[in-house]
């Protein structure tokens, strides 16, 4: 037995490099559109170019004729098949039967009608030019607000008004809240359509083995065990017949936290043909297909006195949902309710959604769900506050922030904030950037006639997501850890990870509750048939629920190994020490690999103690955890052209405790980009026919590294105490602190013009125009 | 998508407006038309080769004129679709005499949808312009031609 005890370096807090990269960047890791199996045939996808119109038919003779072509699948087929599910539920929600492929109408341009299978890809992609349908056109509504007036076209002709839903929710008395207001501000908000545009599109490969009477099904999702119960449910198979396998994922950004027609297609294409079949979405499929992102118009008032202190806030929010819903297409504008009050104490709120249907592909979770709108509502409300009053933007959030000592802090959506000091990041962005310096600066510059710009958001988010009463189908999340009888270690999680780098995070907690080398860990996921039942990865969740219960299997597995250390030792009173079992007394120990063998080979047992070291733990999460942060903006706009340069990016935010800070950098740097593409570059744009007009990267204005200001990224830490690793989740904060952080910058610089509020992208020609239109370019 | 031009033609106000009717003319005139037969009364079948930006492809519909009144115009209905999208136009030709020629002043509105409409909106306007342009300049070429022959026949 050894009798020398290392006690290795604590790898939580470390900035280890992320073990799956090396993989990733040398071209060796495999995706969906990586497998081949023998005898794979290929699915393409026709489409409807109509946003709305009857099929009057659909010939499929041609391309049933074209050479390799196998088998042509239309709506008719699949009819009986259940629906594309929608998990959401809101009291009085309308849910259009959402069939796997159209039957008699389409409702959106990009609408699957048919599928073609065929020997090869380019041969089914042209054999599905050669599907004839005859459309019907009828008229089409693209603008939720235009869907909402008297006679607009009906997207669901059984429901003419277009809503789908209604949802009201108050906190508080608003209606004292605002006889007492001395002020009260009014501002018309939108937060536009979004395509989360992950560099892997989706991308499905089924199988169907006719002797197991079992399909596999290979998906880029982020939510395996969902998807397997899902797609099971529509094709009415058992689902433990169903095995889902989720291999390295390109992205999601929230579009892959759902289940798809396609999905289901597959697999009883699969069965139907007796083949495996693969189908990979292209660039302009994802963009017409895969759902998009945010889509609000919010009309919000405030209430406050005329010192700053806010008192109510009153929303109606109209959410454009596209033509069905999806996962969770519902409920994300509830998200945004739930966030309204930022990290402010109102004493009331009132809200009204009204979801709407348009001739559009279905929004749903992209990015922060619901959360990036709710915070650049509130925070451009109190900026536009600020300037009424003429008080400083920094101030006026000081004097009304939840205090330090006031947590856990009961809001009036109904939440509970779980801890923060949302003061701190702010006076920490302010010392960096020089504020009071700034303003100086910002005032010579005005005088000799320049538009300069700083803007502040502080924002607050709703993350490690979430308790299970919260959710659809379950918020808790899983995790196995089996020490092999080689003494390495195996971690199976649910939270089936999309480029989060769980394999280094969770190894770093591994290996200091074991004491283990961390090359010593490997972490599996994405597997149906290996992995436990897990719910995934999405809402921030991945270490903040999926990492807890990865700790809780860790504490018991850890009792157990004690049970065969002590038994080794011949010692009532051993301690787990770097890798080894120890006894208090006389100091002796026994490794991992010696009690590992001792628990497989079970020659003498401990007392009540089963062979094997495995330990599953299911944690539901009793809160969820609310992270917080200030960003600040500098920038300048140019008067002739519009052109606005971020000459500052300080973000400072507070996750709780933090696992891997260059882990931490890289989300904060990737929210912040997709933030600053919807702050300034990024929409989706339907024309008034329902033409998806911004159909191609060239015409979506998706940021490039080159757009990319430097981000100065800092940290402060408050722990949570929800869970037992302190961490609250980071994967949404950039993107929720940057865009009105940005918009308050450039309303700012251009606040000497009388300019109050712009909506978002920022383009230069909307600014132009602007400047133009207040006089400003003389 | 609204359009709208002027154009002047080297014949005569009736005989622009024979040309303008006449399928042999109009089919060597459309850029990209690789066929245009009658059907009926004043509706043809038309086949025609479009490119557009990075997509092309062949879109095959009807041409139908509406509402003749000789020789000062008609109403011209255009419908089409293919691979990569479809299109529908709708729109007024007026004619009128200038000098010893004709001015030809049309407006309408284009609706297209799918791949052309997602990927080649933004080259939309000018492709159209071009073509509409190109379709004059032939026009033009075909009449004075047209015009040589009448005389000879004549």
């Amino acid at each position: 037995m050894a009798t020398t005890i290392s006690k290795p370096a604590t790898l939580v807090g470390k900035g280890i490099r992320r073990q799956e990269d090396p993989r990733l960047i040398t071209g060796t890791a495999v995706y969906v559109d990586d497998i081949k199996m023998p005898g794979m045939h290929h699915a393409a996808i026709v489409r409807s170019p109509h946003a709305a119109a009857r099929i009057a038919g659909i010939n499929t003779e041609a391309a049933l004729a074209h050479p390799g072509v196998v088998a042509v699948f239309t709506g008719a087929d699949v009819k009986n098949l259940g629906a594309v599910p929608c998990a959401s539920s809101l009291p009085g929600l309308r849910v259009p039967h959402h069939h796997l492929l159209a039957q008699d109408r389409v409702y959106y341009t990009g609408h699957p009608v048919a599928v073609v299978v065929a020997t090869d890809r380019y041969v089914a992609a042209d054999a599905a030019s050669l599907v004839e349908v005859q459309y019907d056109p009828q008229p089409a509504v693209a603008d939720p607000e235009k869907a909402l007036a008297a006679g607009a076209p009906a997207v669901h002709p059984q429901w003419p008004d277009n809503t789908s839903f209604t949802f009201h929710q108050e906190g508080g008395d608003t209606g004292q809240a605002f006889r007492d207001a001395e002020i009260v501000v009014k501002q018309r908000i939108t937060s536009q359509r979004l395509i989360p545009t992950s560099i892997e599109t989706r991308g499905v490969v089924a199988e169907w083995r006719p002797g197991e009477k079992s399909l596999t099904m290979f998906t880029s999702t982020q939510i395996p065990h969902l998807v397997r119960t899902l797609v099971a449910g529509i094709l009415g198979m058992p689902e433990n017949h169903l095995r889902v396998i989720t291999p390295e994922v390109g992205g999601g950004f929230g579009s892959k936290l759902n289940v798809y027609a396609e999905e289901a297609l597959m697999c009883y294409i699969a069965k139907e043909i007796g083949k495996p079949v693969k189908w990979v979405e292209s660039r302009r499929e994802n963009f017409q297909a895969t759902i998009h992102g945010r889509g609000h118009v919010d009309y919000y008032e405030l209430a406050a006195k005329r010192d700053g202190t806010m008192l109510g806030l009153k929303l109606k929010l109209i959410q454009d949902l596209g033509a069905y819903h999806q996962l969770l297409t519902p409920a994300i504008p509830t998200l945004s309710v739930l966030m309204m009050p930022g990290l402010y104490k109102f004493k009331s709120i009132s809200a009204d959604i009204i979801g709407v249907f348009t001739n559009c592909v279905p929004t749903d979770a992209y990015r922060g769900a619901g959360r990036p709108e709710a915070t650049h509502g509130i925070e451009r409300m109190v900026d536009i506050l600020a300037a009424e009053l003429h008080m400083d933007p920094a101030e006026i959030r000081f004097k009304n922030f939840v205090g330090k000592d006031e947590f856990p802090y009961a809001t009036t959506t109904g939440l509970f904030y779980d801890s923060g000091n949302y003061a701190l990041p702010l006076q920490n962005a302010m010392a960096q950037v020089d504020y009071a310096g700034l303003r100086q600066e910002q005032a010579t510059a005005r005088a000799a006639g320049k538009l300069m710009g700083i803007g502040l958001s502080t924002y607050g988010e709703i993350c490690a997501i979430g308790p299970s009463a919260a959710m659809p189908a379950g918020g808790w999340e899983s995790a196995t850890v089996k020490i092999e009888p080689s003494g390495k270690v195996t971690v199976m999680t649910g939270a089936s990870p999309h480029g989060q780098g769980e394999e280094t995070t969770f190894a770093q907690i591994v290996a200091d509750e074991l004491g283990v080398d961390i090359d010593d860990v490997m972490v599996v996921h994405g597997d149906t048939a290996v992995v436990q039942y897990g719910i995934g990865t999405f809402g921030s969740r991945g270490t903040a629920v999926g990492g807890a219960a990865l700790f809780y299997a860790l504490q018991e597995l850890k009792a157990k190994i004690k049970k065969f250390g002590a038994m080794l030792l011949g010692s009532d009173n051993v301690s787990l020490v770097g890798g080894s079992c120890v006894d208090d007394a006389t100091g002796k120990s026994v490794s991992f690999a010696e009690m590992a063998v001792a628990a497989y080979h079970a020659k003498t047992l401990p007392p009540n103690t089963q062979p094997g070291l495995v330990a599953t733990y299911f944690w539901e999460p009793p809160n969820f955890t609310f992270p917080f942060g200030a960003h600040i903006v500098v920038t300048d706009v140019d008067r002739e052209t519009g052109r606005i340069s971020i000459r500052r990016y300080v973000a400072v935010d507070d996750c709780g405790k933090i696992i891997n800070p260059l882990l931490v950098a890289g989300q904060v740097h990737g929210g912040v980009a997709q933030g600053l593409g919807q702050a300034l570059w990024e929409e989706a744009v339907y024309d008034e026919q329902g033409q998806l007009i911004t159909g191609e990267l060239t015409d979506y204005a998706l940021p490039k590294a080159s757009f990319m200001p430097l981000i100065e990224s800092s940290h402060t830490e408050t722990p949570s105490p929800v869970n037992p690793l302190g961490v609250k989740g980071v994967g949404e904060a950039g993107t929720i602190g940057c865009s009105p952080a940005v918009v308050n910058s450039v309303v700012d610089a251009l606040s000497p013009l009388g300019v109050r509020h712009i909506d978002m992208p920022l383009t230069p020609q909307k600014i132009w125009k602007l400047i133009v239109q207040s006089g400003g370019l003389s | 998508m609204k359009i709208s031009g002027v154009y002047t033609l080297n014949v005569p106000q009736e005989r622009a407006y024979a040309l303008l009717q006449d399928p042999a003319i109009l089919a060597k005139c459309m850029p990209g038309c690789e066929g245009l037969d009658r059907i009926a009364e004043n509706q043809y079948a038309m086949r025609m080769k479009m490119v557009l930006a990075s997509i092309s492809g062949l879109f095959a519909g009807k041409v139908t004129i509406a509402d003749p009144n000789p020789p000062t115009g008609y109403r011209l209905i255009v419908e089409g679709s293919g691979k990569i999208g479809f299109m529908k136009g709708d729109g007024v030709l007026m004619l009128s005499p200038a000098g010893s020629g004709a001015t030809v002043h049309f407006e309408g509105d284009v609706q297209v949808g799918g791949t052309i409409a997602s990927v080649g909106q933004r080259l939309l306007d000018t492709t159209s312009r071009m073509l509409i342009k190109r379709f004059f300049t032939r026009l033009a070429a075909e009449s004075a031609q047209a015009g040589v022959e009448r005389v000879a026949a004549d």
